[in-house]
């Protein structure tokens, strides 16, 4: 069995009557990369504040890599973080901020150069931060979290605010750092991304878990939709045959698709089949679709009500 | 700690702050010292608050006489420099950055003091040679003999100017950084800070004189102008001390105690 990356059980943290982790418990293997999913208001930013030792628990415990959250002291050296949003001092060119940061950290120095061309600052490394765009913000922030060759990356909305090229290099960049076999967790609104990315899934609501667990287990086998195809000149037919069999059906392209919505794949697509047969229509495709991180994730978030209160805390 | 303070004169000595730095310096020996000499009366008694003399000025302290007086003015300027240095650590997020690679909070927040108040100290060192210098070229202007100001009491009396106003412009630090720990906002913890020590104080202690020796702001201003009528430098380094002891416990408390939530 893998060690634990990171291990918290009944974490909480409250703000007078406000909870905003609730007795949540986390095992985190080492080695992945875990995408940590909520919607706004969820408690993913203070989790990882807590993790930091930034915000202290209201109760709770827990350990990062195999030492006790109540001594973050002691772990914080073999972690990078980048937590809310990437701050540097604006005045510092980006590699004047690294060293500043390296020197607090005790870090080694020599690596800034590396560091930035690992993250595609390489050439900008001189103009001041302020100057920088957005994206290259983040990049920064995630060179800083590189400082010192960390064990575990803790990476709080890494793409967010970059165009869609700028996702893709975040994408990129978190793939090749989870290659060098260090954990990353990292937290995003961009589920697709995320689906592409990440083999570990921690999924929470209203500061309370909802899964967490490898991403396939979540995504696999689960079908959200039935694509059905005729024959080119009966494909409107099919639409209203299966309409009117009851079946939740809309037009996409020449095709119809069904919303499974919970039902047996297979009886489904025998009931398509029969319906078609019935009309004399020839069907050239009958797949089921498996369900993207998106559609299970609204589906499991819908079914607790959701937490869509603003900013998240 | 020690990695703190390396990390903030990393930040501040940059060619940049040290032509601000030589600038500033050089401003206020040129200000200092044709205030002090152009006021300079030939008789009466010196005083850093109603002026000096031309006795004075010839004496052993006669070459920091301007650099003494001048320093007075130094101390809101560097409260408010603390104020936002420090509190712009904490809007912009540079505190959080710090805390997770240096964990012990405590260390973050002194070091940073230190760094600093180290810069600081520079400047103020600097500034007092620039007056020495100010005040050798307006000497003759007035009749002043220099001749004093090359002793061994004439360096005496230069050091314990310069660690007294140190000593005044600790307090200042101290109570900006306490500000802006409480308040984690430059705008606001400005706002309060110029509001308490510049009208607040000056307007209440027009009448209700006890406020020299009971005011943060006034008692060190008395400290930094080497005490005053109202207040002795002894008093006045006991009651700063103790107010910079009761301010640098609860800035230690909030930074130790409250969460890093931005």
């Amino acid at each position: 069995m893998t060690p634990a990356a990171l291990s918290v059980s009944g974490l909480t943290k409250r703000y007078g009557d406000r909870t905003v982790v609730d007795r949540l418990d986390i095992d985190l293997p080492s080695g992945v990369v875990a995408g940590f999913v909520g919607p706004n208001g969820a408690g993913k930013t203070t989790t990882m504040a807590m993790l930091l030792g930034l915000v202290r628990p209201t109760a709770g415990s827990g350990s990062v890599l195999g030492v006790s959250m109540d001594d973050p002291g002691s772990y914080l050296p073999r972690v990078g973080a980048l937590i809310e949003s990437p701050a540097f001092y604006p005045s510092l060119s980006g590699a004047e901020n690294l060293r500043v940061f390296a020197t607090v950290g005790r870090h080694d120095v020599e690596r800034i150069p590396l560091l930035l061309d690992v993250v595609g600052l390489g050439e900008r490394g001189d103009d001041r931060y302020r100057s920088y765009s957005l994206g290259m913000k983040q990049r920064l922030g995630i060179a800083a979290a590189l400082l010192g060759d960390p064990e575990l990356l803790i990476l709080d909305e890494p793409a967010n605010g970059l165009d869609p090229q700028g996702v893709r290099e975040m994408r990129e960049l978190i793939s090749s750092l989870a290659s060098t076999g260090r954990t990353v967790l990292v937290s995003s609104h961009d589920l697709s991304e995320l689906e592409q990315v990440c083999d570990w899934l921690i999924l929470i609501d209203t500061g309370r878990s909802l899964y967490q667990g490898p991403t396939r287990e979540l995504l696999d086998g689960v079908v959200s939709e039935l694509v059905v195809a005729a024959e080119p000149d009966d494909g409107d037919r099919l639409h209203d045959v299966l309409a009117r069999s009851g079946h939740r059906v809309v037009a996409r392209d020449d095709r119809v698709v069904i919303d499974v919505d919970g039902a047996d794949v297979t009886e489904l697509a025998a009931a398509v089949n029969r319906a078609a047969f019935d009309a004399g229509i020839v069907l050239v495709e009958l797949s089921p679709q498996r369900i993207t991180l998106e559609d299970r994730y609204l589906t499991m978030v819908g079914s607790t009500g959701g937490s869509r209160t603003g900013g998240d805390q | 700690m020690n990695r703190v303070i390396r990390a903030e004169l990393l930040r501040l000595l940059r060619r940049r702050t040290a032509y601000i730095a030589v600038a500033a310096a050089a401003l206020f020996a040129v200000i200092a010292s044709l205030a002090v000499f152009s006021s300079a009366r030939s008789s009466g008694v010196a005083s850093r608050r109603g002026g000096t003399t031309i006795a004075a000025l010839s004496g052993t302290g006669g070459g920091t006489e301007a650099f003494a007086t001048g320093a007075s003015f130094t101390g809101f300027l560097v409260f408010v420099t603390f104020i936002a240095l420090i509190a712009s650590e904490f809007s912009g997020g540079t505190f959080r950055s710090l805390v997770m690679r240096e964990p012990s909070r405590l260390k973050v927040i002194v070091g940073k003091l230190a760094g600093i108040l180290l810069v600081v100290g520079g400047v103020v060192a600097l500034a007092e040679a620039c007056t020495f210098v100010m005040s050798l070229v307006l000497a003759p202007t007035k009749d002043v003999p220099t001749a004093d100001w090359w002793s061994f009491a004439s360096l005496g009396q230069g050091v314990r100017d310069y660690v007294t106003v140190m000593g005044g412009v600790t307090g200042w630090a101290v109570f900006g950084t306490t500000l802006a720990v409480i308040f984690r906002s430059a705008p606001v913890a400005l706002g309060v800070g110029f509001a308490w020590a510049g009208p607040f104080e000056n307007i209440v202690v027009d009448s209700w004189r006890t406020g020299y020796r009971v005011f943060p702001g006034q008692v060190l201003a008395s400290l930094i102008q080497g005490g005053t009528a109202e207040l002795g430098i002894g008093r006045a380094v006991l009651t700063a001390t103790v107010y910079a002891a009761v301010a640098a416990v609860v800035t230690l408390l909030l930074v130790s105690r409250r969460d890093v939530t931005s």
